[in-house]
């Protein structure tokens, strides 16, 4: 007699599952260094925008970036696929590896970068084509042309932006008719359709509504495991909620980085503590 | 450092937990003085007393728990709310202890509270609660641990307390219901002290953010007092 899904289910729980809240379980093969930052720092022009940055992300976690807004932590995050590269004058000093590859080194390809290092930006900006295409536009441009292999990157990647069962039918309409919170997801599926290893993401629910917001954070935690997921967030609780580890950032000083759960609870910094209960002045 | 409304709305609620104190520990005081003159009229007084203590207890922890889910409070905030609401919890049942107390009343008289000090443990004790609440209110972790220190006196009465009556037992012709009597205030005293003494191990944890209530330290506390 086969066991019952019932049965299969209670047996697979342990003790440490019972403790751990479930969107917290250790994540396995992940917990190494995939991003290391040394000394960085990150310049517009003569003045410095982050300050001898030193902080390892792990792999396959999630890492909330948090504070004041101008104090540095979108410029972190976009250095990190060197998206700051576009701003004249931006020039870092200091070291920044992903995995064992100098970010800024000399040989790094910035486009092979951003395919292993994908973004999402907080207003959803999807491409005024359909569905379809602007998932399958990243593949594409990486060479790939078959059209049953596109179809089942596109049909892999909404699914796992949990999107496929609201559009499966309409593939082919514009992806500018789609919702806020629609969008938003079609622009994580389109970053995932080029099988990324890391995250960035940029307030990516400032400009949604709280059920899309929700349905964004539980994308987030389904994807938790998978990829090294680094969010810069105005919204504390979100924070708390999705991240692993946080970063608290003040006038481009990396001030905390602490377990979320550490840092939300008992801060070590005065700084921290008077920014996360809003005693900041 | 800016202080936001939020943060008078905490200080508001610190202030029902000190006035929650102020009334359970006169209710308790008042209880041991009400067994003192057998005086009846008092002990309703104190019945009824309870009952108050109990819907202030109820409703400061609704206000904390509509705190907790309106503002999400983090870090320092959140650890004066928990520490707010688990005080709240010892006090009421402090409150409860007085009552116990009441009940005893018609097995005990002056001469019994004079005989085994009984004013006296519940001074003590009633300091510890009294130490405790204000190390609260300055985040003094000293002043708590202090009175993590003092509920060792109050263990030492109770066993005294204890050895006296199993003396009194072995003699023919001891009013056993009076020593019981004897024996549950006596235990009502000593688990009042023991109430101050989670109150001081709450502060620590609101000061520190550091949970010491069972570090090895209390187990030998409790290895200790099993020689004695």
């Amino acid at each position: 007699m086969s066991a019952s899904p019932d049965t299969k289910q209670t047996s697979a729980v342990t003790v440490r599952d019972i403790y751990l809240p479930p969107e917290r379980k250790k994540v396995s093969g992940g917990g190494v260094p995939h991003v290391s930052a040394k000394n960085f720092s990150i310049y517009y022009g003569d003045f410095e925008a982050v300050k001898k940055v030193s902080a390892d992300i792990l792999s396959k976690y999630v890492t909330a970036i948090i504070g004041p807004s101008g104090c540095g932590k979108s410029t972190f995050l976009r250095s990190i696929n060197r998206m700051n590269d576009l701003i004249p004058n931006c020039h870092t000093t200091g070291s920044l590896m992903f995995d064992s590859q100098d970010v800024y080194g000399k040989f790094t390809d910035e486009v092979l970068l951003r395919k292993k290092i994908g973004m999402v930006f907080q207003k959803p900006n999807p491409f005024p084509k359909s569905i379809f295409d602007n998932i399958a536009y990243g593949p594409r441009l990486h060479g790939i042309r078959d059209k049953k292999t596109l179809a089942g990157i596109v049909e892999k990647s909404l699914r796992k932006a949990a999107l496929w069962d609201e559009v499966c039918d309409r593939l082919d309409k514009n992806a500018l008719g789609m919702s806020g919170g629609q969008q938003q997801r079609l622009c994580f599926a389109r970053t995932l359709a080029v099988e990324p290893e890391i995250l960035l993401l940029d307030e990516p629910t400032s400009a949604l509504d709280p059920k899309a917001t929700a349905k964004i954070e539980d994308l987030i935690q389904e994807l938790r495991g998978s990829y090294t997921i680094m969010i810069v967030t105005h919204n504390m609780q979100q924070a708390s909620r999705i991240s692993d580890s946080t970063m608290f950032f003040y006038e481009g000083v990396l001030v905390e980085h602490a377990s979320t759960a550490q840092l939300f609870t008992n801060p070590k910094d005065q700084m921290t503590e008077d920014y996360i209960t809003g005693r900041f002045s | 450092m800016s202080e936001r409304p939020v943060h008078e709305y905490i200080r508001e609620l610190s202030r029902a937990l000190v006035q929650l104190s102020e009334k359970v520990l006169s209710n308790f005081d008042a209880a041991l003085e009400a067994v003192r003159h057998q005086d009846v009229e008092a002990a309703r007084k104190i019945r009824r007393a309870d009952d108050e203590i109990n819907l202030a207890e109820v409703r400061l922890e609704e206000q904390c728990l509509a705190f907790l889910a309106l503002q999400q409070p983090v870090a320092r905030d959140l650890r004066t709310i928990v520490t707010i609401i688990k005080i709240n919890d010892d006090l009421e049942r402090i409150g409860d202890l007085a009552v116990h107390i009441i009940e005893r009343m018609p097995e005990l008289g002056s001469e019994i509270m004079d005989r085994y000090e009984f004013d006296r443990m519940g001074q003590v004790a009633g300091d510890m609660v009294r130490k405790s609440i204000d190390a609260f209110v300055k985040r003094d972790r000293h002043l708590a641990d202090e009175v993590c220190k003092s509920d060792e006196q109050v263990d030492t009465m109770h066993r005294l307390v204890f050895r006296q009556v199993a003396e009194v037992m072995k003699k023919d012709g001891s009013n056993t219901e009076q020593l019981l009597a004897v024996l549950s205030v006596s235990r009502y005293i000593e688990r009042m002290a023991d109430h101050a003494t989670r109150i001081a191990l709450e502060v620590i944890y609101q000061v520190t953010g550091e949970i010491v209530r069972h570090s090895d330290d209390a187990f030998e506390k409790l290895i200790q007092s099993l020689r004695d």
